[in-house]
Protein backbone atom coordinates (compact mmCIF):
# COMPACT_ATOMS: atom_id res chain seq x y z
CA UNK A 1 0.00 0.00 0.00
CA UNK A 2 1.47 3.72 -1.14
CA UNK A 3 1.27 6.34 1.09
CA UNK A 4 -1.52 8.10 -0.79
CA UNK A 5 -3.70 4.99 -0.61
CA UNK A 6 -3.27 5.10 2.90
CA UNK A 7 -4.09 8.55 3.74
CA UNK A 8 -7.20 8.25 1.80
CA UNK A 9 -7.41 4.72 4.06
CA UNK A 10 -7.34 6.50 6.90
CA UNK A 11 -9.39 9.09 5.45
CA UNK A 12 -12.41 6.90 5.33
CA UNK A 13 -12.30 5.04 8.39
CA UNK A 14 -12.38 8.44 9.90
CA UNK A 15 -15.82 9.47 7.93
CA UNK A 16 -17.12 5.82 8.34
CA UNK A 17 -16.60 6.02 12.20
CA UNK A 18 -17.82 9.63 12.41
CA UNK A 19 -21.02 8.46 10.41
CA UNK A 20 -21.40 5.75 12.81
CA UNK A 21 -22.78 7.91 15.41
CA UNK A 22 -25.95 8.12 14.06
CA UNK A 23 -26.12 4.65 14.37
CA UNK A 24 -24.30 4.91 18.14
CA UNK A 25 -25.97 8.23 20.05
CA UNK A 26 -29.68 6.75 20.10
CA UNK A 27 -28.66 3.63 21.54
CA UNK A 28 -26.13 5.21 23.96
CA UNK A 29 -28.70 7.29 25.14
CA UNK A 30 -31.61 4.66 25.88
CA UNK A 31 -29.03 3.52 28.16
CA UNK A 32 -27.85 6.15 30.10
CA UNK A 33 -31.25 7.42 30.30
CA UNK A 34 -32.21 3.76 31.63
CA UNK A 35 -29.88 4.54 35.06
CA UNK A 36 -31.67 8.21 35.37
CA UNK A 37 -33.87 9.15 38.16
CA UNK A 38 -37.07 10.62 36.50
CA UNK A 39 -36.62 14.10 36.46
CA UNK A 40 -33.25 14.20 34.70
CA UNK A 41 -34.33 11.25 32.20
CA UNK A 42 -36.77 13.72 31.28
CA UNK A 43 -34.03 15.73 29.06
CA UNK A 44 -33.30 12.94 26.19
CA UNK A 45 -29.08 13.33 26.24
CA UNK A 46 -26.16 11.14 26.59
CA UNK A 47 -25.21 13.23 29.61
CA UNK A 48 -24.43 10.88 32.52
CA UNK A 49 -26.72 10.87 35.21
CA UNK A 50 -25.58 11.99 38.64
CA UNK A 51 -26.45 9.13 40.82
CA UNK A 52 -26.67 5.37 38.37
CA UNK A 53 -29.93 4.25 40.00
CA UNK A 54 -29.73 0.05 39.35
CA UNK A 55 -33.14 -0.05 40.89
CA UNK A 56 -34.83 1.04 37.93
CA UNK A 57 -33.53 -2.43 36.26
CA UNK A 58 -35.59 -4.10 39.13
CA UNK A 59 -38.45 -1.99 39.53
CA UNK A 60 -38.70 -2.34 35.76
CA UNK A 61 -38.77 -6.10 36.14
CA UNK A 62 -41.53 -6.54 38.52
CA UNK A 63 -43.81 -4.00 37.00
CA UNK A 64 -43.14 -4.83 33.70
CA UNK A 65 -43.66 -8.19 34.21
CA UNK A 66 -40.36 -9.18 32.21
CA UNK A 67 -40.20 -12.60 32.87
CA UNK A 68 -43.43 -14.36 32.52
CA UNK A 69 -42.73 -12.14 29.03
CA UNK A 70 -39.63 -13.88 28.91
CA UNK A 71 -40.66 -17.07 28.87
CA UNK A 72 -43.31 -16.59 26.62
CA UNK A 73 -41.19 -15.51 24.03
CA UNK A 74 -38.56 -17.99 24.89
CA UNK A 75 -41.08 -20.55 24.41
CA UNK A 76 -42.40 -19.77 21.50
CA UNK A 77 -39.56 -18.48 19.38
CA UNK A 78 -37.59 -21.37 20.24
CA UNK A 79 -39.96 -23.99 19.01
CA UNK A 80 -41.02 -21.92 15.81
CA UNK A 81 -37.01 -22.22 14.65
CA UNK A 82 -37.21 -25.69 15.32
CA UNK A 83 -40.38 -26.42 13.64
CA UNK A 84 -38.91 -24.18 10.36
CA UNK A 85 -35.63 -25.56 10.31
CA UNK A 86 -36.77 -28.85 9.89
CA UNK A 87 -39.04 -27.96 7.09
CA UNK A 88 -37.44 -25.76 5.35
CA UNK A 89 -34.23 -27.63 5.24
CA UNK A 90 -36.58 -30.87 3.65
CA UNK A 91 -38.76 -29.09 1.86
CA UNK A 92 -36.06 -27.47 0.05
CA UNK A 93 -34.46 -30.74 -0.56
CA UNK A 94 -36.95 -32.18 -1.99
CA UNK A 95 -38.39 -29.20 -4.13
CA UNK A 96 -34.22 -28.74 -5.44
CA UNK A 97 -33.75 -32.34 -6.17
CA UNK A 98 -36.52 -33.47 -8.01
CA UNK A 99 -36.83 -30.09 -9.73
CA UNK A 100 -40.25 -30.88 -11.75
CA UNK A 101 -42.81 -28.72 -13.05
CA UNK A 102 -44.46 -28.97 -10.09
CA UNK A 103 -41.41 -28.28 -7.59
CA UNK A 104 -41.04 -24.75 -9.63
CA UNK A 105 -45.12 -24.21 -8.83
CA UNK A 106 -44.39 -25.10 -5.11
CA UNK A 107 -41.42 -22.27 -5.26
CA UNK A 108 -43.36 -19.51 -6.83
CA UNK A 109 -46.65 -20.25 -4.54
CA UNK A 110 -43.80 -19.53 -1.69
CA UNK A 111 -43.09 -16.80 -3.07
CA UNK A 112 -46.14 -15.14 -2.92
CA UNK A 113 -45.41 -15.87 0.99
CA UNK A 114 -42.60 -13.31 0.93
CA UNK A 115 -45.09 -11.23 -0.58
CA UNK A 116 -48.32 -11.03 0.77
CA UNK A 117 -49.07 -9.01 3.87
CA UNK A 118 -50.95 -10.37 6.92
CA UNK A 119 -54.45 -11.27 6.04
CA UNK A 120 -54.93 -10.55 10.13
CA UNK A 121 -58.73 -11.11 10.90
CA UNK A 122 -59.41 -14.30 8.41
CA UNK A 123 -56.08 -15.61 10.15
CA UNK A 124 -58.35 -14.41 13.56
CA UNK A 125 -61.32 -16.41 12.40
CA UNK A 126 -59.10 -19.38 11.47
CA UNK A 127 -57.55 -19.65 15.36
CA UNK A 128 -61.22 -19.68 16.43
CA UNK A 129 -62.71 -22.05 14.04
CA UNK A 130 -59.35 -24.21 15.48
CA UNK A 131 -59.79 -23.35 18.51
CA UNK A 132 -56.67 -22.10 19.50
CA UNK A 133 -57.39 -18.09 19.09
CA UNK A 134 -55.70 -16.33 22.24
CA UNK A 135 -53.55 -18.98 22.76
CA UNK A 136 -49.39 -18.66 22.74
CA UNK A 137 -49.12 -21.35 21.17
CA UNK A 138 -50.80 -20.52 17.89
CA UNK A 139 -48.09 -17.91 17.37
CA UNK A 140 -45.71 -20.80 16.38
CA UNK A 141 -47.42 -22.39 13.16
CA UNK A 142 -47.62 -18.86 12.11
CA UNK A 143 -44.32 -17.66 12.28
CA UNK A 144 -43.88 -21.91 11.07
CA UNK A 145 -45.93 -20.52 7.63
CA UNK A 146 -44.45 -16.80 7.58
CA UNK A 147 -40.92 -17.71 7.46
CA UNK A 148 -41.37 -21.04 5.77
CA UNK A 149 -40.74 -19.25 2.25
CA UNK A 150 -37.19 -17.00 2.94
CA UNK A 151 -36.00 -19.94 4.88
CA UNK A 152 -36.14 -22.09 2.27
CA UNK A 153 -34.90 -19.96 -0.31
CA UNK A 154 -31.92 -19.35 1.85
CA UNK A 155 -31.72 -23.68 2.22
CA UNK A 156 -32.84 -24.20 -1.76
CA UNK A 157 -29.38 -22.04 -2.87
CA UNK A 158 -27.26 -23.99 -0.63
CA UNK A 159 -28.69 -27.31 -1.21
CA UNK A 160 -28.03 -26.31 -5.06
CA UNK A 161 -24.42 -25.95 -4.28
CA UNK A 162 -24.31 -29.75 -3.09
CA UNK A 163 -23.41 -31.94 -6.00
CA UNK A 164 -26.05 -34.71 -6.62
CA UNK A 165 -23.19 -37.50 -7.05
CA UNK A 166 -23.06 -37.79 -3.42
CA UNK A 167 -26.67 -38.25 -2.93
CA UNK A 168 -26.54 -41.10 -5.19
CA UNK A 169 -23.16 -42.40 -3.84
CA UNK A 170 -25.42 -42.72 -0.85
CA UNK A 171 -28.10 -44.49 -2.69
CA UNK A 172 -25.49 -47.23 -3.61
CA UNK A 173 -25.53 -47.93 -0.08
CA UNK A 174 -29.37 -48.19 0.28
CA UNK A 175 -30.23 -44.65 1.78
CA UNK A 176 -33.01 -43.09 0.26
CA UNK A 177 -35.86 -40.48 1.58
CA UNK A 178 -35.56 -39.10 5.11
CA UNK A 179 -32.42 -41.50 5.79
CA UNK A 180 -30.71 -39.95 3.00
CA UNK A 181 -31.65 -36.65 4.20
CA UNK A 182 -30.83 -36.98 7.98
CA UNK A 183 -27.77 -39.16 7.77
CA UNK A 184 -25.90 -37.62 4.67
CA UNK A 185 -27.23 -34.18 3.47
CA UNK A 186 -28.45 -32.42 6.29
CA UNK A 187 -25.03 -32.66 8.21
CA UNK A 188 -23.75 -30.89 5.40
CA UNK A 189 -26.46 -27.80 6.06
CA UNK A 190 -25.12 -26.55 8.77
CA UNK A 191 -24.02 -23.18 7.84
CA UNK A 192 -27.27 -22.46 6.54
CA UNK A 193 -29.01 -23.76 9.10
CA UNK A 194 -27.49 -21.41 11.76
CA UNK A 195 -27.89 -18.21 9.62
CA UNK A 196 -31.36 -19.50 9.54
CA UNK A 197 -31.77 -20.32 12.60
CA UNK A 198 -30.27 -16.76 13.92
CA UNK A 199 -32.62 -14.69 11.71
CA UNK A 200 -35.62 -16.23 12.17
CA UNK A 201 -34.96 -16.47 15.98
CA UNK A 202 -34.31 -12.88 15.96
CA UNK A 203 -37.36 -11.70 13.93
CA UNK A 204 -39.75 -14.01 15.79
CA UNK A 205 -38.28 -12.68 19.69
CA UNK A 206 -38.57 -9.29 17.89
CA UNK A 207 -42.30 -8.81 16.06
CA UNK A 208 -44.11 -7.19 17.65
CA UNK A 209 -47.46 -7.35 14.82
CA UNK A 210 -48.49 -10.46 15.47
CA UNK A 211 -48.81 -10.55 19.31
CA UNK A 212 -50.57 -7.48 19.33
CA UNK A 213 -53.16 -8.80 17.15
CA UNK A 214 -53.82 -12.38 18.53
CA UNK A 215 -52.89 -12.01 22.08
CA UNK A 216 -55.14 -10.76 24.40
CA UNK A 217 -54.21 -11.33 27.86
CA UNK A 218 -51.45 -10.32 29.51
CA UNK A 219 -50.23 -13.72 30.85
CA UNK A 220 -49.46 -14.54 27.23
CA UNK A 221 -47.98 -11.49 26.15
CA UNK A 222 -44.20 -11.45 24.36
CA UNK A 223 -41.42 -8.95 25.38
CA UNK A 224 -42.21 -6.50 22.65
CA UNK A 225 -45.80 -6.40 23.95
CA UNK A 226 -45.23 -6.24 27.00
CA UNK A 227 -42.85 -2.97 26.35
CA UNK A 228 -45.65 -2.00 24.16
CA UNK A 229 -47.99 -1.99 27.24
CA UNK A 230 -45.36 -0.75 30.02
CA UNK A 231 -44.85 2.38 27.71
CA UNK A 232 -48.61 3.17 27.84
CA UNK A 233 -48.77 2.65 31.37
CA UNK A 234 -45.23 4.60 32.15
CA UNK A 235 -44.90 6.81 28.73
CA UNK A 236 -44.24 9.99 31.79
CA UNK A 237 -40.93 7.63 32.50
CA UNK A 238 -38.53 7.40 29.79
CA UNK A 239 -36.04 6.01 32.69
CA UNK A 240 -37.58 2.81 33.23
CA UNK A 241 -38.90 3.04 29.33
CA UNK A 242 -35.16 2.80 28.35
CA UNK A 243 -34.60 0.17 31.21
CA UNK A 244 -37.51 -1.97 29.93
CA UNK A 245 -35.71 -1.77 26.27
CA UNK A 246 -32.37 -2.77 26.99
CA UNK A 247 -33.86 -5.66 28.78
CA UNK A 248 -36.27 -6.52 25.36
CA UNK A 249 -32.86 -6.26 23.28
CA UNK A 250 -30.73 -7.47 25.78
CA UNK A 251 -30.81 -11.16 24.75
CA UNK A 252 -31.05 -10.82 20.87
CA UNK A 253 -28.19 -8.25 21.06
CA UNK A 254 -25.93 -11.19 22.85
CA UNK A 255 -27.26 -13.72 20.46
CA UNK A 256 -26.17 -11.12 17.25
CA UNK A 257 -22.26 -10.58 18.73
CA UNK A 258 -21.82 -14.01 19.67
CA UNK A 259 -22.70 -15.53 16.17
CA UNK A 260 -22.71 -12.28 13.91
CA UNK A 261 -20.47 -14.83 11.63
CA UNK A 262 -23.35 -16.59 10.92
CA UNK A 263 -26.04 -13.85 10.74
CA UNK A 264 -23.94 -11.26 8.12
CA UNK A 265 -21.69 -13.86 6.51
CA UNK A 266 -24.56 -16.72 5.58
CA UNK A 267 -26.69 -14.21 4.68
CA UNK A 268 -24.49 -12.77 2.27
CA UNK A 269 -23.51 -16.12 0.83
CA UNK A 270 -27.14 -17.45 0.72
CA UNK A 271 -29.84 -14.87 0.16
CA UNK A 272 -28.29 -13.11 -2.69
CA UNK A 273 -27.79 -15.87 -4.85
CA UNK A 274 -31.06 -17.59 -4.30
CA UNK B 1 -32.42 -45.79 -8.36
CA UNK B 2 -35.10 -43.42 -9.67
CA UNK B 3 -35.74 -39.17 -8.44
CA UNK B 4 -39.01 -40.97 -7.08
CA UNK B 5 -37.68 -42.74 -4.35
CA UNK B 6 -34.76 -41.34 -3.54
CA UNK B 7 -36.48 -38.06 -2.84
CA UNK B 8 -39.97 -39.06 -1.93
CA UNK B 9 -43.11 -36.27 -1.70
CA UNK B 10 -44.10 -37.58 1.60
CA UNK B 11 -41.47 -35.18 3.24
CA UNK B 12 -43.16 -31.84 1.80
CA UNK B 13 -46.49 -32.96 2.99
CA UNK B 14 -45.66 -31.59 6.67
CA UNK B 15 -44.41 -28.09 5.17
CA UNK B 16 -46.84 -27.70 2.69
CA UNK B 17 -49.85 -28.24 4.81
CA UNK B 18 -48.67 -25.73 7.33
CA UNK B 19 -48.05 -23.14 5.03
CA UNK B 20 -51.22 -23.65 3.20
CA UNK B 21 -53.49 -23.66 6.07
CA UNK B 22 -51.83 -20.78 8.51
CA UNK B 23 -50.49 -18.67 5.71
CA UNK B 24 -52.46 -19.26 2.12
CA UNK B 25 -55.79 -20.36 3.57
CA UNK B 26 -56.16 -16.92 4.75
CA UNK B 27 -54.85 -14.63 2.45
CA UNK B 28 -56.62 -16.26 0.17
CA UNK B 29 -59.76 -18.17 0.63
CA UNK B 30 -60.63 -15.79 4.19
CA UNK B 31 -61.00 -12.57 1.70
CA UNK B 32 -64.40 -14.18 1.01
CA UNK B 33 -64.94 -12.18 4.55
CA UNK B 34 -64.55 -8.65 2.29
CA UNK B 35 -67.57 -9.57 -0.07
CA UNK B 36 -70.22 -9.81 3.38
CA UNK B 37 -71.16 -7.07 5.60
CA UNK B 38 -69.16 -8.44 8.66
CA UNK B 39 -69.01 -6.31 12.16
CA UNK B 40 -68.16 -6.18 15.67
CA UNK B 41 -72.26 -6.06 15.74
CA UNK B 42 -73.02 -8.30 12.96
CA UNK B 43 -71.96 -11.59 13.01
CA UNK B 44 -74.75 -12.91 10.96
CA UNK B 45 -73.32 -12.66 7.75
CA UNK B 46 -74.62 -12.13 4.00
CA UNK B 47 -72.96 -11.39 0.95
CA UNK B 48 -72.86 -7.73 -0.14
CA UNK B 49 -71.19 -8.17 -3.03
CA UNK B 50 -68.42 -5.10 -3.86
CA UNK B 51 -70.47 -2.86 -1.85
CA UNK B 52 -67.32 -2.37 0.93
CA UNK B 53 -64.83 -1.47 -1.99
CA UNK B 54 -66.68 0.93 -3.10
CA UNK B 55 -67.10 1.90 0.46
CA UNK B 56 -63.65 2.18 1.29
CA UNK B 57 -62.83 3.56 -2.17
CA UNK B 58 -64.77 6.99 -0.92
CA UNK B 59 -63.11 7.55 1.88
CA UNK B 60 -60.63 10.02 2.11
CA UNK B 61 -58.40 7.79 4.30
CA UNK B 62 -57.74 5.45 1.92
CA UNK B 63 -56.31 7.74 -0.29
CA UNK B 64 -53.85 9.38 2.49
CA UNK B 65 -52.73 5.47 3.22
CA UNK B 66 -52.20 4.88 -0.34
CA UNK B 67 -49.87 7.92 -0.82
CA UNK B 68 -47.96 7.31 2.84
CA UNK B 69 -47.67 3.37 2.27
CA UNK B 70 -45.80 4.61 -1.71
CA UNK B 71 -43.97 7.45 0.32
CA UNK B 72 -42.14 5.25 2.99
CA UNK B 73 -41.83 2.44 0.47
CA UNK B 74 -40.14 5.14 -2.19
CA UNK B 75 -38.05 6.66 0.09
CA UNK B 76 -37.03 3.76 2.14
CA UNK B 77 -35.60 1.90 -1.35
CA UNK B 78 -34.36 4.45 -2.64
CA UNK B 79 -32.05 6.29 0.75
CA UNK B 80 -31.75 2.47 1.74
CA UNK B 81 -30.26 1.10 -1.42
CA UNK B 82 -27.77 4.20 -2.03
CA UNK B 83 -26.23 4.35 1.24
CA UNK B 84 -25.79 0.30 1.62
CA UNK B 85 -23.50 1.30 -1.66
CA UNK B 86 -22.14 4.42 -0.30
CA UNK B 87 -20.92 2.24 2.89
CA UNK B 88 -20.53 -0.77 1.22
CA UNK B 89 -17.93 0.54 -1.22
CA UNK B 90 -14.90 2.02 1.41
CA UNK B 91 -15.92 -1.42 3.37
CA UNK B 92 -15.30 -3.56 0.75
CA UNK B 93 -11.62 -2.31 0.17
CA UNK B 94 -10.68 -3.26 3.27
CA UNK B 95 -8.67 0.03 3.96
CA UNK B 96 -9.14 -0.14 6.99
CA UNK B 97 -8.57 -2.39 10.33
CA UNK B 98 -11.65 -2.00 11.58
CA UNK B 99 -13.60 -2.97 8.90
CA UNK B 100 -15.07 -5.26 10.41
CA UNK B 101 -16.09 -3.50 13.90
CA UNK B 102 -17.49 -0.69 11.57
CA UNK B 103 -19.97 -3.56 9.88
CA UNK B 104 -21.03 -4.83 13.23
CA UNK B 105 -22.28 -1.41 14.17
CA UNK B 106 -23.98 -0.97 11.13
CA UNK B 107 -25.95 -3.84 11.25
CA UNK B 108 -26.52 -3.27 15.31
CA UNK B 109 -29.88 -1.26 14.38
CA UNK B 110 -30.91 -4.04 12.35
CA UNK B 111 -31.02 -6.38 15.18
CA UNK B 112 -33.39 -3.92 17.63
CA UNK B 113 -37.32 -4.92 17.37
CA UNK B 114 -39.08 -2.75 15.44
CA UNK B 115 -41.04 -1.73 18.47
CA UNK B 116 -37.78 -0.60 20.30
CA UNK B 117 -36.90 1.32 17.27
CA UNK B 118 -39.85 3.19 17.39
CA UNK B 119 -39.86 3.87 20.92
CA UNK B 120 -36.27 5.65 20.11
CA UNK B 121 -37.11 7.59 17.61
CA UNK B 122 -40.17 9.04 19.63
CA UNK B 123 -37.30 10.13 22.04
CA UNK B 124 -35.48 11.64 19.35
CA UNK B 125 -38.28 13.10 17.96
CA UNK B 126 -39.64 14.39 21.64
CA UNK B 127 -41.15 17.79 21.22
CA UNK B 128 -39.47 19.53 24.22
CA UNK B 129 -36.43 17.52 24.88
CA UNK B 130 -35.88 15.27 21.83
CA UNK B 131 -32.52 15.43 20.83
CA UNK B 132 -33.70 16.53 17.05
CA UNK B 133 -35.28 19.89 18.38
CA UNK B 134 -31.96 19.80 20.33
CA UNK B 135 -29.36 19.86 17.62
CA UNK B 136 -31.63 22.26 15.80
CA UNK B 137 -31.40 24.51 18.97
CA UNK B 138 -27.50 24.09 18.75
CA UNK B 139 -27.38 24.95 15.39
CA UNK B 140 -29.26 27.91 15.22
CA UNK B 141 -32.25 26.78 13.32
CA UNK B 142 -34.55 27.91 15.80
CA UNK B 143 -37.33 28.26 13.56
CA UNK B 144 -37.19 24.20 12.22
CA UNK B 145 -38.40 23.53 15.69
CA UNK B 146 -41.73 21.67 15.83
CA UNK B 147 -43.53 18.93 17.26
CA UNK B 148 -42.38 16.36 14.90
CA UNK B 149 -45.12 14.17 15.68
CA UNK B 150 -47.67 15.84 15.56
CA UNK B 151 -48.17 17.42 11.91
CA UNK B 152 -48.23 15.56 9.05
CA UNK B 153 -45.03 16.12 6.83
CA UNK B 154 -42.79 16.39 10.23
CA UNK B 155 -44.03 13.18 11.29
CA UNK B 156 -43.69 11.16 7.75
CA UNK B 157 -40.11 12.47 7.83
CA UNK B 158 -39.71 11.06 11.10
CA UNK B 159 -41.26 7.62 10.48
CA UNK B 160 -39.04 7.85 7.20
CA UNK B 161 -35.85 8.48 9.20
CA UNK B 162 -36.66 5.70 11.52
CA UNK B 163 -37.13 3.48 8.90
CA UNK B 164 -34.06 3.89 7.23
CA UNK B 165 -32.14 3.67 10.70
CA UNK B 166 -33.29 0.15 11.02
CA UNK B 167 -32.36 -0.83 7.75
CA UNK B 168 -28.87 0.44 6.78
CA UNK B 169 -27.64 -2.73 8.07
CA UNK B 170 -29.37 -4.98 5.63
CA UNK B 171 -28.60 -2.97 2.56
CA UNK B 172 -24.76 -2.92 3.61
CA UNK B 173 -24.54 -5.88 4.33
CA UNK B 174 -27.07 -7.57 1.16
CA UNK B 175 -24.25 -4.82 -1.30
CA UNK B 176 -21.20 -6.06 0.65
CA UNK B 177 -22.23 -9.76 -0.51
CA UNK B 178 -22.33 -8.52 -4.23
CA UNK B 179 -19.23 -6.89 -4.21
CA UNK B 180 -17.25 -9.09 -2.98
CA UNK B 181 -18.41 -11.58 -5.38
CA UNK B 182 -17.15 -9.52 -8.00
CA UNK B 183 -13.91 -11.32 -9.09
CA UNK B 184 -11.11 -9.17 -9.50
CA UNK B 185 -9.44 -9.86 -12.23
CA UNK B 186 -12.08 -8.26 -14.34
CA UNK B 187 -11.08 -5.17 -12.20
CA UNK B 188 -7.36 -5.28 -13.74
CA UNK B 189 -7.90 -6.55 -16.45
CA UNK B 190 -10.61 -3.27 -17.22
CA UNK B 191 -7.45 -1.06 -15.29
CA UNK B 192 -5.05 -2.27 -17.55
CA UNK B 193 -7.48 -1.37 -20.51
CA UNK B 194 -6.85 1.69 -18.58
CA UNK B 195 -10.40 2.52 -17.58
CA UNK B 196 -11.04 5.35 -14.91
CA UNK B 197 -12.62 5.00 -11.47
CA UNK B 198 -16.17 6.19 -12.47
CA UNK B 199 -16.32 3.97 -15.89
CA UNK B 200 -14.58 1.35 -13.56
CA UNK B 201 -17.71 1.51 -11.27
CA UNK B 202 -19.72 1.84 -14.18
CA UNK B 203 -19.36 -0.42 -16.62
CA UNK B 204 -17.70 -3.14 -14.05
CA UNK B 205 -18.75 -3.10 -10.74
CA UNK B 206 -22.54 -2.01 -11.22
CA UNK B 207 -23.59 -4.77 -13.77
CA UNK B 208 -22.22 -7.82 -11.79
CA UNK B 209 -23.45 -6.61 -8.72
CA UNK B 210 -26.82 -5.96 -10.08
CA UNK B 211 -28.44 -9.02 -8.81
CA UNK B 212 -27.50 -7.97 -5.02
CA UNK B 213 -28.71 -4.25 -5.75
CA UNK B 214 -32.29 -5.84 -7.05
CA UNK B 215 -32.76 -8.16 -3.84
CA UNK B 216 -32.11 -5.04 -1.80
CA UNK B 217 -34.39 -2.53 -3.86
CA UNK B 218 -36.78 -5.94 -3.51
CA UNK B 219 -36.72 -6.17 -0.32
CA UNK B 220 -36.65 -2.79 0.67
CA UNK B 221 -40.00 -2.31 -1.21
CA UNK B 222 -42.16 -5.18 -0.15
CA UNK B 223 -41.37 -4.33 3.49
CA UNK B 224 -41.48 -0.59 3.24
CA UNK B 225 -44.94 -1.04 1.38
CA UNK B 226 -46.19 -3.48 4.53
CA UNK B 227 -44.60 -1.22 7.37
CA UNK B 228 -46.79 -1.42 10.50
CA UNK B 229 -45.38 -1.40 13.43
CA UNK B 230 -43.42 1.70 13.30
CA UNK B 231 -45.72 3.76 12.57
CA UNK B 232 -48.22 2.42 14.79
CA UNK B 233 -45.78 3.04 17.46
CA UNK B 234 -44.83 5.96 16.48
CA UNK B 235 -48.08 7.62 15.50
CA UNK B 236 -50.58 5.44 15.49
CA UNK B 237 -51.63 6.67 12.19
CA UNK B 238 -52.14 10.07 13.75
CA UNK B 239 -52.37 13.27 13.91
CA UNK B 240 -55.88 12.33 12.75
CA UNK B 241 -55.51 10.10 10.24
CA UNK B 242 -52.46 11.66 8.50
CA UNK B 243 -49.80 9.21 8.61
CA UNK B 244 -52.02 6.19 8.18
CA UNK B 245 -50.48 3.04 5.93
CA UNK B 246 -52.28 0.25 4.37
CA UNK B 247 -51.37 -1.61 7.86
CA UNK B 248 -52.28 0.88 10.42
CA UNK B 249 -55.51 1.34 8.46
CA UNK B 250 -56.69 -2.36 8.44
CA UNK B 251 -55.95 -2.64 12.26
CA UNK B 252 -58.04 0.84 13.34
CA UNK B 253 -60.31 -0.24 10.62
CA UNK B 254 -60.80 -3.72 12.73
CA UNK B 255 -60.36 -1.61 15.94
CA UNK B 256 -63.16 0.36 15.18
CA UNK B 257 -65.45 -2.83 14.90
CA UNK B 258 -65.65 -2.85 10.87
CA UNK B 259 -64.69 -5.82 10.03
CA UNK B 260 -65.04 -6.67 6.23
CA UNK B 261 -64.31 -3.16 5.47
CA UNK B 262 -60.60 -3.76 7.04
CA UNK B 263 -60.09 -7.17 4.88
CA UNK B 264 -61.14 -5.92 1.97
CA UNK B 265 -58.31 -3.21 2.84
CA UNK B 266 -56.24 -5.87 3.19
CA UNK B 267 -57.51 -7.94 -0.24
CA UNK B 268 -56.15 -4.58 -2.07
CA UNK B 269 -53.29 -4.23 -0.40
CA UNK B 270 -52.33 -7.89 -0.97
CA UNK B 271 -53.43 -7.54 -5.06
CA UNK B 272 -51.17 -4.00 -4.90
CA UNK B 273 -48.42 -5.84 -3.54
CA UNK B 274 -48.37 -8.77 -5.56
CA UNK B 275 -48.59 -6.60 -8.71
CA UNK B 276 -45.38 -4.57 -7.38
CA UNK B 277 -43.82 -7.56 -6.99
CA UNK B 278 -44.39 -8.85 -10.25
CA UNK B 279 -43.76 -5.67 -12.46
CA UNK B 280 -40.50 -5.72 -10.80
CA UNK B 281 -39.65 -9.38 -11.37
CA UNK B 282 -40.57 -8.10 -15.06
CA UNK B 283 -37.64 -5.18 -14.82
CA UNK B 284 -35.43 -7.09 -13.25
CA UNK B 285 -35.19 -10.24 -15.41
CA UNK B 286 -34.69 -7.02 -18.44
CA UNK B 287 -32.06 -5.71 -16.71
CA UNK B 288 -30.26 -8.73 -16.05
CA UNK B 289 -30.62 -9.60 -19.57
CA UNK B 290 -28.88 -6.47 -20.89
CA UNK B 291 -25.98 -7.53 -18.86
Amino acid sequence: MNKSERRKGILTGVCLWAFSIVFLYPIAMVVITSFKNKAEANILSVELPTEWLFENYSEVWEKGKIFRSAINSLQISVVSVILILCMAASLSFILVRRNTKGCRMISRLLTFGIIAPMAILPTVQLLKQLGIYGDKFSLIPLYAALYLPFSSMLFSSFIKGIPRELDEAAAMDGAKGIGLFARVVFPLLKPVTATTGILTFMWIWNDFQYPLYLLNSSANWTLPLSVYNFYGQFSRSWNLVCADMVLVSLPVVVVYFCAQKYVIEGMTAGAVKG
Amino acid sequence: MNRKKMYPAYMMVIPLLVFGVFFLLPSTVGFGYAFTDWSAYNTKLSFTGLSNFLDILQERTLTTAFVNTLIFAGVKTVVVTVLGFVFAMPLNKRMMKSTNLLRTVYFLPSVLSTLVVGLIFNAVFESRHGIMNGILMGTGLENLIQPWLGERWPAVFSICVAEVWRNIGYAVVITLAGLQSVNSDYIEAAKVDGASGFQLFRKITLPLIMPSVNVNILFSLIYGLKMFDLVYVMTGGGPGHDTETFGTLMMNEMASGRFSHSVAINMVFTVILVIVAILFQKYSERCEYVE
